[in-house]
This record gives C-alpha cells, sequence and structure tokens, in this order.
C-alpha cells in the first residue's frame, strides 16, 4: 500500500463563528491523482490554503511526508515539496514569463546576498543552470516562445499554463491545482487533462484538484474526494463517487434524488 | 484617458511635419544615426540658444553641447567585444567621466536660466552623500517595494557611529587605528575612516534587522507608519544622550552634537608614493578630494544595486512589491526576505552618514529629522521607483535644489517680478507637490524602469489572503 | 470567490501557547503603570495629581476629536490620511484668525460675546476644514482608488507637506498665539486641584460633537451609507449607495472634527505653529489604533489614554521621562499595539472570509 504522501487528521478552519473546514480527514498517497470537488463554498480552497500554509487550522493536523506541517508558513510548505496554483490567477503580471517561473526556483537555488554582489562563480553557474530550467519548463507547458512575454500580456489560457510552470519550478512532490481550466473551452479543458496524467508520468507528481469540470475529474482521477459545507461527505472512485446518493443531493438538492 | 491624448498630440505633431514635407514614413525610413544625430543637435541648438537668449553665455557651452551630442548619437547598445556587450556600459562610463572631471570644470561653465550657475564642489560632495541613500531607499521601496518612512535613523545612526569612533567622543579611551591628523595630546577612539565607513554600515544593518524584527509583518501602511516612528525615536535618543536616562553616560553628547570628527586620509606614504592626500582636511583641494570618494562610494552603491536586482535575491524582492502571498507560495520567505532589503537599505544609509558626519566633521541631532526621510522618499519617487538611473537623477536634482538651487530661482524670481519671495522657506512644500504631482500623473517616475510603469497604471494584485503572523520566517 | 480584505487592523492569527504572551505582557505593563502612578501620588500629593489626570482627560478630548476624523477615513477607505493631522492644525489657524481678528476677543470680553466668538468660530472652522479635507480627497486620493494601497499613502505625505508650507505662506514660520480668553476660575476643587473653567468649556464642546457624531453614523441615513461603505464597498455600491459621494461625505465629516478639534486647540494650548498638526496627528493616530481602527468609541478611549499617559509623563515628577520623551513614549505604544494586539483595544478580529 503506497505511503500516504500528504495527511490531514481532523482538519478544521473557523472564521469567527463561521465553520468553513469541519474536522476532515484527507489523504493524497504518493504519485496519485486525487480531485476535490463539492459545491461552491464548500469549503475547498480554505482546505487547499490550509495544505499550503497560507491558513493556519484552527484545530486538527496537516502531514508530508510523514512531517508534522500544522502551522508552518507557506515557504516551508514549498520548501517540504507542495508546489500551487491559484484559483484567480496570481501570477507576477509585470515580470516576465521566465522571471515568473525564475522566482518559482527561489526555493532550489542557494544564491545568497554577497554571492550576488560578488557574482562568485558558483552563483553564475546556479543562474544559467536555473535560467536554462526554467526554459525547459516553459518549453514542457507549451510557452516556448513566450519567455519575454510579460506576465500579464499572455493570454489567460497561457497564464495558466505559466501558473503551472511556475508552481513546478518550485519542484514540488505535491501539486496542487485550484480550478485549473475554470474558462478553459472544451478543447483546452481537454488538452489540459492530458497535461495531468503527463505530470504524473513523466514527473512522478501526485497531484490534488479542485475541479468543478466533471470531464477532467472522471478523465484523469484515481479518486475523488466531496466535501459540503465544510465536511467530508464521500470519497471513492469517480465512479462510485459519480452514483453516490449523498453527492447528487448536495450538487443538485433532495429532490434530484427522490425525484 | 491620458494616453489618448498623447496620442491624438503624437498625431498632430506628424501631420505638421508631414505638411512641411517630413512625414513620420520618412522620417523612420532615415538610417538611426541620422536620425539620433538630427534629435541631438535640435536639441544642443534649443540648449545653446536658451543660454544665449539669458545672456549667460560662455564657449563651455558648445563643449558641452558637443558631448552631449558624441554620447547621445551613436547606438553604442551594439557594441560588442569578443562577443561581451560592452555597449551598454559606454554612456555610464562617459557620465563617470565627466562627473569625475566635474571639479576642473565645474566653475567654467555656463550659468543656466533661472536656476543659475553649475552647482558648487561642496554641494556636489552632498548631492553624492544623497545619492547613496536613495539608492539605498530604492532597494527598500522600489524593489520590495516596503514603504520606510523612517530612512534618517539609519543616516543617523551612520554618522554617530563615525562619531564614536573617529572623535574625541569616549575621552576616556585611547585608541589609534589608522587615523589621520591626529593633534597632540588627543584622546578617543580614532579608528581610520576607511575602517569606520564598513562599521558604520555593518552596525546600521544590525539596527535595520532590529527595526525589521517586529516591523517588517506588518502591512503596507503600518509599516510606513511604524518605520516613521523609529525614525523619530533615534533622533530624539540623539538629542537626549547626553544623560541617557539620567545615568550621565554621555552617548551622542545631546544637542551639541558629537565634534569635531576626524576626516579621511591615505597617510604620508601614500602621499609620496601614490600621489594621494595624506589628510583630506589639510588638502588644497578639500571639496574636490571629499567629492570623488563620494563619487567612488556612490560606484559602489550603483554596482551592488544592479548586481542585486537581477540575481535571485532581487527577483524575490520584486516578487514580493507584486504579489506577496504568491511569492510566499513559491517559496521566497518573506520576513527573512524582507528583512535583508532593510538591512541593504540600512548599510548603505549608514555609510552615507558615516561619510557625511566625517565631511562635516561633526554629528548633529539637528541634522537628522522625519522631513529628510521624506525628501529622500521623494528622490526616489520622482526618479522612478525600482530605477537606479531615474533615482541617482532624482537624488542629484533634489539636493542641489535644497542646498542652492531653490535660493537661486527665489533670487531669479524676486529678480524678476519684484517679489520678496523667500523660496526655500517653502521648500518642504515644493516637495509635496513634487510628490502628489508625480504619484498623479506619473507614478512611474521621471525615467521609470519599465516594468513599474505597467504596475502603475494597472495596479497590483496584492490583496492579503492570510495571517500575517503566519508568514514569519 | 473574493477574500475581501476586512476594514480593520492587520489580523493575527490565535496560537496555543503564545496566546498567553500577549496577557501577560499587557497585565504586566498595567501594573508596572498603576505602580508609577501610586508612587507619584505618594510622592506629589493626591491633590497634584488629580490636576494632572483634569489636564489629561482636557487633552484626551482634544486628541479624540483628531482621533475620531483618522479612524473614520481609516474606516472606509483603508488609509491613514496623513495630512489629516495638518487640516487639525489649519483649523487652529482658522480658529484663531477668527477669534482674534474678526470678532476680535481679548481676555476683558464678555461671556455672552465670548460664547457668541466661540460657536461662531467653531461653526467656520468646522465647515472650512470640512471643505479641505474633502477637496483634498477628491483631487489626490480619489484618482488613486484602484492604485496599490501605498500610492495615496505616498499622496497623502506630500498633501500633508504642502498643507504645512500654506500655513507657513499664510502665517510665518513662527507660532500664532491666541490669548488667554477663557475664564481661568474653578468649577469644582478638589483639595488644592483646581478644575478650572477652561477645561470644562473644552469638554463642554467636545461633547455635543462626539453626541452628534455618535448620532449621525447611527441614526442617520448617511451614517448607515458610511457604516455600509466601510464593511464592504462593492456591496454598499450594489445596494444604490454612492460611494463617491459617502466618501467625500466622511471626509467632509472628519475635517470638521479636526476643525473643531482646532478651536479648542487654539482656545486651550494658545499656541499654533505649522507644525503642530503633525506633532498632535501622530498621537492621535496613535490613540486611533489603540483603541481600534476603525472602531469610534475606541477612538474616543484610546484617545483619553494617550491623554492621560502624555500627562503623566510630562507632570509627575518621580521617575517619569518627561515631556522630551512623549512622542517616543507614544511611538512606542504604537508599536507595540501593532505587534501584539493590532485589532486595538475594543476592536474585533474580523474573520479572513472565505
Amino acid at each position: 500500500m503506497p505511503e500516504a504522501l500528504l495527511q490531514t487528521r481532523q482538519l478544521r478552519k473557523e472564521f469567527g463563528g463561521l465553520v468553513a473546514v469541519d474536522d476532515v480527514d484527507f489523504t493524497v498517497p504518493a504519485g496519485a491523482i486525487v480531485s476535490l470537488i463539492g459545491p461552491n463554498g464548500a469549503g475547498k480552497t480554505t482546505f487547499f490554503n490550509m495544505l499550503t500554509g497560507v491558513y493556519r487550522p484552527t484545530a486538527g493536523r496537516v502531514e508530508f511526508n510523514g512531517e508534522d506541517m500544522t502551522g508552518k508558513p507557506p515557504h516551508a510548505f514549498t520548501h517540504r515539496g507542495i508546489g500551487r496554483t491559484f484559483q484567480n490567477i496570481r501570477l507576477f503580471q509585470n515580470m516576465t514569463a521566465l522571471e515568473n517561473v525564475l522566482v518559482g526556483m527561489h526555493v532550489r537555488l542557494k544564491g545568497n546576498l554577497f554571492e550576488a554582489i560578488l557574482r562568485t562563480p558558483r552563483v553564475k553557474h546556479e543562474e544559467a543552470a536555473a535560467r536554462d530550467r526554467a526554459r525547459e519548463l516553459l518549453e514542457f507547458s507549451g510557452l516556448r516562445r513566450k519567455d519575454r512575454e510579460l506576465g500579464k500580456n499572455l493570454s489567460y489560457g497561457d497564464q495558466r499554463r505559466l501558473e503551472v510552470a511556475r508552481a513546478l519550478a518550485t519542484q514540488p512532490k505535491l501539486l496542487l491545482l485550484d480550478e485549473p481550466t475554470a474558462g478553459m473551452n472544451p478543447q483546452e479543458t481537454a488538452d489540459f487533462t492530458s497535461f495531468v496524467g503527463v505530470l504524473r508520468e513523466q514527473q512522478g507528481l501526485a497531484v490534488l484538484l479542485i475541479e468543478h469540470d466533471m470531464r477532467v475529474v472522471m478523465g484523469v482521477s484515481d479518486r475523488v474526494t466531496v466535501l459540503d459545507y465544510g465536511q467530508k461527505i464521500a470519497e471513492g472512485t469517480p465512479q462510485e463517487i459519480q452514483r453516490n446518493e449523498r453527492v447528487i443531493e448536495a450538487y443538485l438538492g433532495t429532490a434530484a434524488v427522490s425525484g | 484617458m491620458r494616453r489618448r491624448i498623447r496620442a491624438a498630440v503624437v498625431a498632430r505633431w506628424w501631420q505638421l511635419l508631414g505638411a512641411v514635407g517630413l512625414p513620420r514614413e520618412r522620417w523612420s525610413a532615415q538610417p538611426r544615426l541620422l536620425r539620433r544625430f538630427v534629435l541631438a543637435v535640435v536639441w544642443a541648438a534649443i540648449a545653446l540658444a536658451l543660454v544665449a537668449l539669458w545672456g549667460v553665455w560662455k564657449t563651455s557651452a558648445i563643449a558641452a553641447a558637443a558631448i552631449v551630442i558624441f554620447i547621445a548619437v551613436p547606438w553604442y547598445e551594439r557594441l560588442t567585444i569578443r562577443g561581451r556587450r560592452v555597449g551598454k556600459f559606454v554612456v555610464p562610463l562617459c557620465v563617470l567621466g565627466l562627473a569625475i572631471g566635474y571639479p576642473y570644470y565645474g566653475t567654467d561653465m555656463p550659468q543656466v536660466p533661472i536656476f543659475g550657475p553649475f552647482p558648487q564642489l561642496s554641494t556636489m560632495v552632498v548631492m553624492m552623500i544623497f545619492t547613496m541613500m536613495a539608492l539605498g531607499l530604492n532597494v527598500v521601496v522600489g524593489y520590495a517595494g516596503l514603504l520606510d518612512l523612517g530612512y534618517v535613523a539609519f543616516y543617523a545612526m551612520g554618522a554617530y557611529m563615525a562619531g564614536w569612533f573617529a572623535s574625541n567622543q569616549f575621552a576616556k579611551q585611547k585608541l589609534d587605528l589608522g587615523a589621520v591628523g591626529l593633534y597632540q595630546g588627543w584622546t578617543g577612539f580614532h579608528l581610520s575612516i576607511w575602517l569606520i565607513l564598513p562599521m558604520a554600515g555593518i552596525a546600521t544593518a544590525i539596527v535595520g534587522v532590529l527595526i525589521g524584527l517586529p516591523t517588517l509583518r506588518l502591512r503596507g501602511d503600518y509599516l510606513a507608519i511604524v518605520t516613521l516612528g523609529f525614525g523619530e525615536i533615534l533622533p530624539q535618543i540623539a538629542r537626549n544622550g547626553d544623560n541617557l536616562f539620567g545615568t550621565s553616560f554621555n552617548l551622542t553628547n545631546g544637542t551639541g552634537g558629537i565634534t569635531p570628527i576626524d576626516q579621511p586620509g591615505f597617510g604620508n606614504w601614500a602621499k609620496e608614493h601614490l600621489h594621494l592626500p595624506a589628510q583630506y582636511a589639510t588638502a588644497a583641494n578639500f571639496d574636490a578630494v571629499f567629492f570623488w570618494t563620494a563619487l567612488a562610494l556612490v560606484c559602489i552603491v550603483v554596482f551592488c544595486s544592479m548586481r542585486l536586482r537581477d540575481s535571485r535575491l532581487g527577483r524575490a524582492w520584486i516578487a514580493i512589491r507584486e504579489d506577496e502571498t504568491a511569492a510566499a507560495a513559491m517559496g521566497v520567505p518573506l520576513m527573512r526576505t524582507k528583512t535583508w532589503s532593510y538591512a541593504t537599505g540600512a548599510f548603505f544609509g549608514g555609510v552615507a552618514g558615516a561619510f557625511y558626519a566625517s565631511y562635516k566633521s561633526g554629528a548633529f541631532p539637528d541634522d537628522f529629522f522625519f522631513q529628510i526621510s521624506v525628501f529622500i522618499l521623494c528622490m526616489v519617487i520622482l526618479g522612478g521607483m525600482g530605477n537606479i538611473w531615474g533615482v541617482i537623477f532624482g537624488a542629484c536634482f533634489l539636493a542641489y535644489l535644497d542646498r542652492e538651487g531653490l535660493s537661486n530661482v527665489g533670487t531669479w524670481i524676486n529678480g524678476h517680478f519684484g517679489t520678496h519671495l523667500d523660496v526655500p522657506l517653502y521648500e518642504f512644500g515644493i516637495f509635496g507637490i513634487i510628490i502628489v504631482v508625480v504619484m498623479l500623473f506619473r507614478p512611474e517616475g521621471l525615467i521609470p524602469s519599465a516594468r513599474i510603469a505597467h504596475e502603475m497604471h494597472e495596479g497590483v494584485h496584492d490583496e492579503p489572503l492570510y495571517d500575517h503572523e503566519i508568514a514569519g520566517a | 470567490m473574493a477574500i475581501d480584505v476586512p476594514a480593520s487592523a492587520p489580523l493575527r492569527a490565535r496560537r496555543s501557547a503564545g496566546a498567553y504572551v500577549t496577557p501577560v505582557l499587557a497585565a504586566l505593563f498595567v501594573i508596572g503603570f498603576v505602580f508609577l502612578l501610586v508612587k507619584n501620588i505618594q510622592h506629589d500629593g493626591f491633590a497634584y495629581f488629580a490636576e494632572i489626570s483634569f489636564i489629561g482627560l482636557t487633552n484626551g478630548a482634544v486628541y479624540a476629536l483628531v482621533a475620531l476624523g483618522y479612524t473614520l477615513v481609516y474606516g472606509i477607505l483603508e488609509l491613514i490620511n496623513f495630512a489629516h493631522g495638518d487640516v487639525f492644525m489649519l483649523g487652529g489657524m482658522i480658529s484663531g484668525t477668527m477669534l482674534i481678528s474678526v470678532f476680535g476677543l481679548t481676555a476683558s470680553s464678555s461671556t455672552g460675546f465670548l460664547v457668541v466668538a466661540i460657536l461662531g468660530s467653531l461653526a467656520v472652522a468646522m465647515v472650512a476644514c470640512g471643505l479641505i479635507n474633502a477637496t483634498i480627497e477628491m483631487i489626490a486620493y480619489r484618482p488613486l482608488r484602484g492604485a496599490p494601497r501605498l500610492a495615496p499613502l505616498i499622496t497623502a505625505i506630500g498633501m500633508s507637506f504642502i498643507l504645512q508650507n500654506i500655513a507657513i505662506a499664510w502665517k510665518g514660520p513662527s507660532y500664532i498665539s491666541i490669548p488667554s480668553v477663557l475664564p481661568r476660575s474653578d468649577v469644582f476643587a478638589i483639595g488644592t486641584a483646581d478644575f478650572t473653567w477652561d477645561k470644562f468649556i473644552v469638554l463642554l464642546v467636545t461633547l455635543p460633537v462626539l453626541v452628534a457624531l455618535l448620532w449621525l453614523v447611527l441614526r442617520t441615513r448617511q451614517g448607515k451609507a458610511m457604516r455600509a461603505t466601510a464593511q464592504d464597498r462593492d456591496a454598499a455600491a450594489m445596494m444604490g449607495i454612492n460611494v463617491n459621494r459617502t466618501i467625500s461625505f466622511t471626509f467632509l465629516i472628519a475635517g470638521g472634527l479636526a476643525g473643531s478639534a482646532g478651536l479648542l486647540y487654539a482656545l486651550y494650548f494658545h499656541e499654533v505653529r505649522y507644525d503642530t498638526g503633525f506633532q498632535l496627528g501622530l498621537i492621535a493616530f496613535t490613540a486611533a489604533v489603540l483603541g481600534g481602527i476603525g472602531n469610534l468609541p475606541g477612538a474616543v478611549l484610546g484617545a483619553l489614554l494617550i491623554g492621560f499617559i502624555q500627562a503623566y509623563n510630562e507632570g509627575l515628577s518621580w521617575h517619569m521621562p518627561g515631556s522630551d520623551w512623549t512622542q517616543s513614549i507614544v511611538f512606542a505604544i504604537l508599536i507595540l499595539i501593532l505587534v501584539f494586539r493590532p485589532e486595538g483595544l475594543l476592536g474585533e478580529r474580523t474573520p479572513e472570509g472565505g
């Protein structure tokens, strides 16, 4: 049985009186592709934010690779190997695509302030290697010829791709994608779905997706977890979830189940 | 809307030119060298005409025009030697050469209309010092996007470092490490100024880190106010430091300040063998040697700024400025990175302060007040946040205004309009107007980096997403 | 799914063990401060202490008016209006001019005339400062609504300097003095501690202004619009609230408050200079943060506390740092609050949303 790469125990987030995430236990095995679905407001992004250190959980634990990560700052999560994209694209708008990816490599590079000023051979070498790797990543993401474009000047689809490239630059073991196909047309969605498969095969990544588009969810996930009102209401293979009554009820209402 | 106006004006301009036989296509078709030459000559002619009309003609004006044309025309950027793009160094090196030569030709330059004569050497020294500080603040505000309103604290810290270690302040001690020009029966710490400059920088950087610990986790506007607070507290300590908390330990000599402070020098051996001045204090060209030293320091600061901007750390700073949350998600440790920017800015401020104290031979609490922090901020804003050359220009121009420019302008206005305005009195109001006008109409500054121009006109996506304390590192 | 940035102080997460740090430190501070006060009472006598307390109360009232202006504007725009203190200063100068030159008030004027002069100057100062403040918003801050957050702050700093220079141009760089026109006789006395009429008049003017403000914010339509816009600008706009007009109105009110504070300052402290606003503005801003930025009663509470702290620092003699250190103490309070309890005393930690 594959070792769980990511595990949450009774993870909870409250905002004042509102319980956004309600004691959720969750696992992502290494190399798996898991989708997290649920109606709007179910707490998915909040959950993600706790998995990346952006929010501090009110209660519960987050364990990554066996290490307790609860409450650590975001860059620690990145350092340990969790990369992410954002639901509303958060690129560095006024940096070029190449620079965006280079920032993603920050945590894997080592040059410090003094080496930067002195331009030691090690730093020169590291920077050159970083640029090469960044270009490779851009190529992998289909952005080869756009490396000098400013982030804000890229098309929507390219911006999404750049976000993924940037997240890949952090050399993650687990990639969190927050509604990656939002706003994409069917062709782009299909391309993206196969791209996620490629990520797992070529890079050995585990992927956790928040998705609304069922074609993506059904097409690529090993497992699907469903949240509603902050609670995990179902978990299983895509086919099992499709037939699950509670899930249907959550999305479409009780009438859909009974009627 | 501004873009539409500009586009309309440009279109009208080309219509006019087209009517006299020079439509845009024909102009664009000319070789670049010719176009640049024509433009440079036109501008030079206008400048010379102004100077002649105002009756402040000197033949050096033609020399100046010729030099400008020489620098502006050929497209040096393309120049490569053995595959390395050396062309981009040509213009800066020419400017540097002009700066180095300034003590020799500065007094021969023609008077500029309204502003009067070119700045004196002593003013130039101060301009260089403020340039150093503006470049330091540029790292904090321009690169990392942290609004620091207490920069004067670093300036003061540097000055007092020089005061403590190059004067008679701690008269119970007696230590000489390379100082020059000590008088008979000296006491106190007297380290060589060349030692003190880096020491002051490091000490100030440490102070910067200490100040940063509680402050840098705060959101932008609160950071500004708190840095303002520190910028007020430190000079206050300087003013009351002769009797610190009633212990009668004289740290800063209170309102009298610490004076005299040693000045730099290279010693007698260097004078004989390398023709360097033994003691700046007794050098015949006192202001000139200080100016050249300041210029060298500025070059070092510029060098460091450029290297940092294009490095991993510089990218991290700009990422923080663009979108802190995304930067953190990409692995940039926020607190640590911000602290580095703060420490770097503090370092340069400390060096500048120490040098200034040595030049003035004194560290006086009256030299350090809040308005200076805003003054330096104004330089960075006017020049363009993040843009090194713009900041240098902003710093030199505003420092010149502060020292000489405003009085000259005032004299001119009073002379021509018969008023009795004391223009220097309105100095900070004028700087305030500069700040407001620049922020409203050209927030990217006069010579911006392209990056900031985009940012300012489109806005920045920087809604903080999370609890700030988690961001500590 | 937008995360709305709450219109309040920077957020801080709860820590399990660290949650105790703040209350313990606060307790230590309070104990230390009370100890200091008790020793001073023993040293100087209770009557003197009472007299200093009266001073603190009066100062606090003036600070409260200015602090409310800061907090109103911050609540609605999340902008620290750097120029607010200078609007107050102009209010002081306008009041001084009104009282002396227009009304011709002197120490020997009759009470009736005094009342008329004060009310008249109050009205003029409040209206003038309100208009100045609203104008500044319209020309300097409104165009920058969409710009990165630091842009209007920097502009505010520029405006602050401009206002100070206007004062220099108008009245010169030295103090203008307003003769002591308020009666100095006792309203009541505790032993040898006199609570004089001039202090009482300050409170007499402040309290109705505060009450009027509360009524405005809580009971009127405009007040409701202000509160709605402060909570969620887009939602307020969607509910049909004219956001621009509401913001202008808020600046108008804040300016009015600053104007009233200016009048009181002129009457009570007798001297106004171009940089008076800068000093006092920082104190008032700290008061607003201490009480909880965006929180109206908090601003008043914070102002009173700072008023007392300042009075005790400057008036008492047993181991008090003295007036040189007032500003540093105020800043230290600001820094400590922002680090340890950024929501202030009365503020709430509003949820991040999501």
